[in-house]
């Protein structure tokens, strides 16, 4: 009941027309850059610091909120249409998204990826009034130790992301974690893998890896396969889902939303992991499992659904501890400290107009972001119908423009062609790449947890399973991993 | 009783045969598997060159490129002893294909796009992020086969400046100008 | 708490105010007619949210809520290596006059760790704008009273956990290795968690995974306002106004460490860009706009002029190498 009052609070401030403005722009601003590949919601918000500088704090964390989960919910679109993932986050929408506008199902993949994000936002804003206090006490729970069994768990998913050969998909996972830990290393200082090159001190940026071996790949694969046939139109398809498609997508987007929001809540996790923890969940409990990557509609609904609720989530750890679980949520506490405004725990008495405004605003948000890309679906899937030449250098520009604008680095457009060439080798023979860009995120932060809790216990290993969270997750992988193939040889051994 | 000299020979006669027989027969996922292996002693051998932190650590930084090392090496072993499934698609398609022109050949069109993207790279600083973005945008579709000029000027034209306007103008992330005064 | 916290904070801003008065008073002389042409890029070293994104945000945005340049100055963020990717690709570029970044005390441990080829010798300082100390932070129920308990513990148990934003022999590291070589213990044996930054290692106090976080007291004021983590000493000569929290120096323990903050240029950058930089950061420093904002976030001023700040420089250089040296740690 307490939360209803705060609530019609919230709304009171969120419906003033400044701030429904305000919203508004926040979420367009947010989708379009969203869309774009490369322009992600840090480089966004960091840019709208400025702006929200003479805005009343309330109004300027509206707009701020709206530009990130806008350009999450935006994000699905390129990587849908193009295999090019506009941000991290929906890099795990592209694996069933695109082949489904390859098989004329553009609008639908569209549509559904749009209904998933709503619902995940909603559930994740939910769950962010109902629970937040609650669930900054299970953000700080989680510790080096508790990271490194979440990161063990992720991992798991490789299993479930290599299709045909386990051994190429581990392959794949390992030279992603490869990828992952060049640089220089937090824990000492020291270069790794760097070959003494200036440009590769800094690691290599994800969205580098993944543009290359998605998008880039993508083109040289198709330029390679069928280069001089005649074009056959494509297809965008119906926006239309059948109820059965409604029923088969409504339990995935449920669970995974539940799963996202959580992910989110943990700081450092975030919506990328979330997205394919959601992904790989999914797989693993659809009977029609095999069909995923190859234009299931669970693979979209579920990390669409995830990655939206995992950005509502890490709004928790940010407002009710004041610590920032990401790049993203930190750029949102910058602005927030020199607004006036603390987060923390004291944020609910001192500022509830801030707390409470925005998550009002969060709701409406969320439906202008629905109305707003339902309608224009289309005309964005429009993109297909250009002559494919033309299609395949728009795609090249843009991944270009992405990598370019993400360092402002020549090296960095080398090495998104070095990547591009590998993902076109792993293409033609057999290795996935969905697990590589699963090392990538997941191999520097595990290896980087692991050290910090050995260090905290002083060696002892044993620390990873004498806490009760670590264990937990270590078991949920361990059984991950040994169900399918216990399943596996014991229908066997009933055939 | 086969004189020793003579059974020795036998079987390196044999053993040679074997490997004869083995190297003719090495398909392409053994391939990738010795490239594999040879990338992964290489990266074993820069995780030994990783200096040691001078204050102890339970983990120091070589331990995981070290796993990450040998992992690959074991896995690069099992690919090549791996069943394989029927050849890859890609030989397929070769077939299918009755090229118009040596241009037109797929491997030369995925070089040609290669070398075009490399250029890029190295010219969008001094040509500016404009002239450099339109000159390959409708360079490549040209290179694809495109031969609706004017389209294909004003398409790629029109979104790469709207994306310079958008970055430039509006967000503030800054484009290299270079040639031209926009 | 927070009322308490506030008022004598003014003051902070005056003592700020007189240990410029050197500085502020020879630049104002120098002006020159170069203006920058275009945005100026203000890169801040760090990923957004930390110290120095802190000091490249609030000061370009006082720089434009006061209208002392006509052009904008951009807040970009080149995160990694503690600060050493972002100097390496503003060494590449060493005569552009429209580029500036943000600079502490790393420019010199780094490179003195030898994770870094380029020190503060390869570029040009223009100015040094505030301070900050360290500051020990322990969970409100922690056993530890004071800096001298935490270190009594330690020099007993060398597994109790110090958590820190930045990498193993950078700043923070550096900052309680060197309390704890005062307080008569080995330098290393002070158990130092490395984590990516200030608020992620005071995530993982409040969550109980480490004893105890050294970080910057800017950063640490909305903790400890929320009650719920304490301080246990401070690294200031002298106590910080308003900060209720004693020194390192009352407890006993004779160290300082300085989290000072400034602004440097490229090495090539023209004469006249410099003047017009070393000029705007004085006047800047004189506005309500900026006296407000470090008000807020617990800065000091700390004025020091292009010539003064490469002065300073060169002996923070012998400090940090000696005490670097007696840690081991010294690779460069």
């Amino acid at each position: 009941m307490e939360s209803l009052s705060n609530l019609i609070y919230g709304f009171s401030i969120a419906l003033d027309p400044v701030n429904l403005m305000y919203v508004f722009i926040g979420v367009f601003a947010g989708t379009l850059i969203g869309m774009l590949p490369g322009l992600g919601p840090i480089s966004a918000l960091a840019l709208m610091i400025p702006i929200t500088f003479n805005l009343n704090p309330a109004t300027g964390l509206i707009l701020m909120a709206g530009v990130y989960y806008g350009a999450i919910f935006g994000g699905s679109t390129s990587s849908i249409l193009l295999n090019a993932p506009g941000v991290a986050g929906t890099v795990a929408t592209s694996f069933d998204g695109y082949p489904m506008a390859q098989k004329g199902m553009a609008g639908k993949a569209l549509a559904i990826a749009a209904y998933a994000s709503f619902v995940g936002g909603t559930v994740s804003i939910i769950g962010l009034m109902l629970i937040a206090p609650l669930l900054s006490k299970v953000a700080v729970s989680f510790g080096p130790a508790e990271y490194f069994s979440l990161m063990v768990l992720g991992l798991t998913a490789v299993v479930s992301l290599s299709d045909k050969s386990l051994t190429k998909g581990l392959i794949a996972a390992i030279v992603g974690m490869m990828i992952s830990i060049i640089g220089i290393d937090l824990q000492t200082g020291t270069e790794r893998y760097t070959f003494g090159s200036i440009e590769l001190i800094e690691g290599i940026d994800f969205l580098v890896v993944a543009l290359g071996v998605f998008a880039l790949a993508e083109v040289f694969f198709m330029l390679l396969r069928n280069s001089n046939k005649p074009q056959k139109r494509n297809e965008i398809g119906s926006l239309k889902l059948t109820g059965a498609e409604v029923k088969e997508i409504a339990a995935p987007i449920g669970r995974s939303s539940i799963l996202g929001f959580f992910t989110g809540v943990l700081p450092g996790a975030g919506a990328t992991i979330g997205s394919f923890l959601g992904y790989s969940m999914e797989k693993r409990l659809a009977k029609d499992g095999d069909t995923f990557g190859k234009g299931n509609i669970k693979g979209v609904a579920a990390p669409e659904s995830a990655n939206n609720a995992a950005c509502g989530g890490s709004f928790v750890p940010l407002l009710t501890l004041g610590v920032p679980g990401s790049g993203t949520t930190a750029v949102l506490l910058g602005a927030l400290l020199v607004m006036g405004v603390t987060p923390g725990p004291m944020m609910l008495e001192q500022r509830p107009d801030v707390f409470w405004g925005v998550i009002a605003s969060m709701y409406i948000g969320n439906i202008f972001l629905l109305v707003l890309n339902l309608p224009l679906i289309p005309y964005i899937a429009r993109i297909l119908d250009a002559p494919r030449p033309l299609l395949l250098s728009l795609i090249l520009i843009f991944c270009m423009v992405g990598v370019y604008g993400l360092s402002f680095s020549s090296f960095d457009l080398v090495l998104l062609l070095v990547f591009g060439l590998i993902g076109l080798v792993m293409r033609l023979y057999g290795f996935p790449a969905a697990p590589l860009i699963l090392g990538l995120i997941l191999g520097a932060l595990m290896e980087e947890s692991m050290r910090r809790a050995l260090q905290i216990s002083g060696g002892d290993w044993s620390t990873f399973l004498d806490k009760p969270i670590s264990l937990t997750l270590l078991v949920i992988a361990l059984l991950s991993l040994t169900l399918p193939l216990i399943k596996k040889g014991w229908q066997k051994a009933r055939r | 009783m086969i004189p020793e000299r003579w059974q020795c020979n036998a079987v390196s006669v044999l053993s040679i045969h074997v490997l004869g027989e083995h190297m003719a027969r090495l398909n392409i996922n053994q391939l990738l598997a010795l490239i594999l292996l040879a990338f992964s002693l290489g990266y074993l051998w820069m995780a030994y060159q990783i200096p040691v932190f001078p204050i102890p650590r339970p983990v120091d930084s070589d331990a995981f490129p070290k796993l990450l090392g040998f992992s690959l090496l074991l896995l690069s072993v099992f690919l090549f002893f791996e069943k394989t499934a029927p050849a890859a698609s890609a030989e397929k398609t070769e077939d299918e294909l009755q090229p118009s022109g040596w241009h037109r050949q797929p491997k030369v069109q995925v070089f040609g796009t290669a070398v075009g993207v490399l250029a890029y790279a190295f010219l969008i600083e001094p040509l500016g992020f404009l002239l450099a973005s339109i000159l390959l945008g409708v360079g490549l579709a040209y290179w694809f086969g495109y031969r609706q000029h004017w389209i294909n000027l004003a398409t790629v034209g029109g979104i790469v400046l709207a994306l310079y306007l958008l970055m430039n103008k509006v967000m503030g992330i800054y484009l290299p100008q270079g040639l031209l005064p926009l | 708490m927070n009322v308490m916290l506030k008022k004598p904070l003014k003051t902070l801003a005056l003592m700020g105010a007189a240990l410029t008065l050197a500085g502020g008073v020879a630049s104002q002389a120098v002006a020159s007619d170069w203006t920058p042409s275009r945005a100026v890029e203000f890169i801040a070293p760090a990923n957004p949210g930390g110290g120095w994104d802190t000091l490249v945000r609030t000061t370009s945005n006082v720089i434009r809520t006061e209208n002392l340049a006509d052009q904008n100055f951009a807040a970009i963020n080149v995160p990694g290596g503690g600060g050493a990717v972002a100097w390496a690709q503003i060494a590449r570029d060493n005569r552009n006059d429209h580029k500036l970044f943000a600079t502490s005390p790393p420019i010199i441990l780094v490179p003195l760790a030898g994770t870094s080829r380029f020190n503060h010798t390869h570029f040009t300082p223009v100015a040094r704008l505030i301070t900050d100390y360290s500051i020990v932070l322990v969970p409100q129920n922690s056993p530890y009273q004071s800096i001298n308990d935490l270190f009594a513990a330690i020099g007993e148990n060398p597994r109790i956990s110090v958590g820190g934003g930045s990498a193993a022999g950078s700043m923070d590291h550096i900052s309680i290795a060197g309390a704890a070589a005062a307080a008569g213990l080995n330098a290393a044996s002070v158990n130092y968690i490395a984590f990516s930054g200030g608020g992620e290692a005071m995530t993982n106090l409040l969550g109980g995974h480490v004893d105890a976080v050294i970080t910057g007291a800017g950063e640490a004021m909305a903790q400890l306002q929320g009650g719920e983590l304490r301080a246990l000493g401070v690294s200031a000569p002298e106590r910080i106004p308003g900060l209720d929290v004693p020194t390192y120096k009352e407890q006993g323990l004779d160290y300082t460490f300085d989290i000072w903050r400034g602004v440097m240029a490229p090495k090539d950058i023209s004469e006249d860009a410099l003047r017009y930089y070393e000029d705007l950061f004085a006047r800047m420093m004189e506005t309500d706009d900026w006296k407000a904002a470090t008000e807020r976030l617990g800065w000091l001023d700390a004025y020091q002029n292009s010539e003064e700040f490469g002065a300073f420089l060169d002996l923070q250089l012998e400090q940090f190498r000696s005490v670097l040296g007696e840690l081991g740690l010294l690779r460069n």
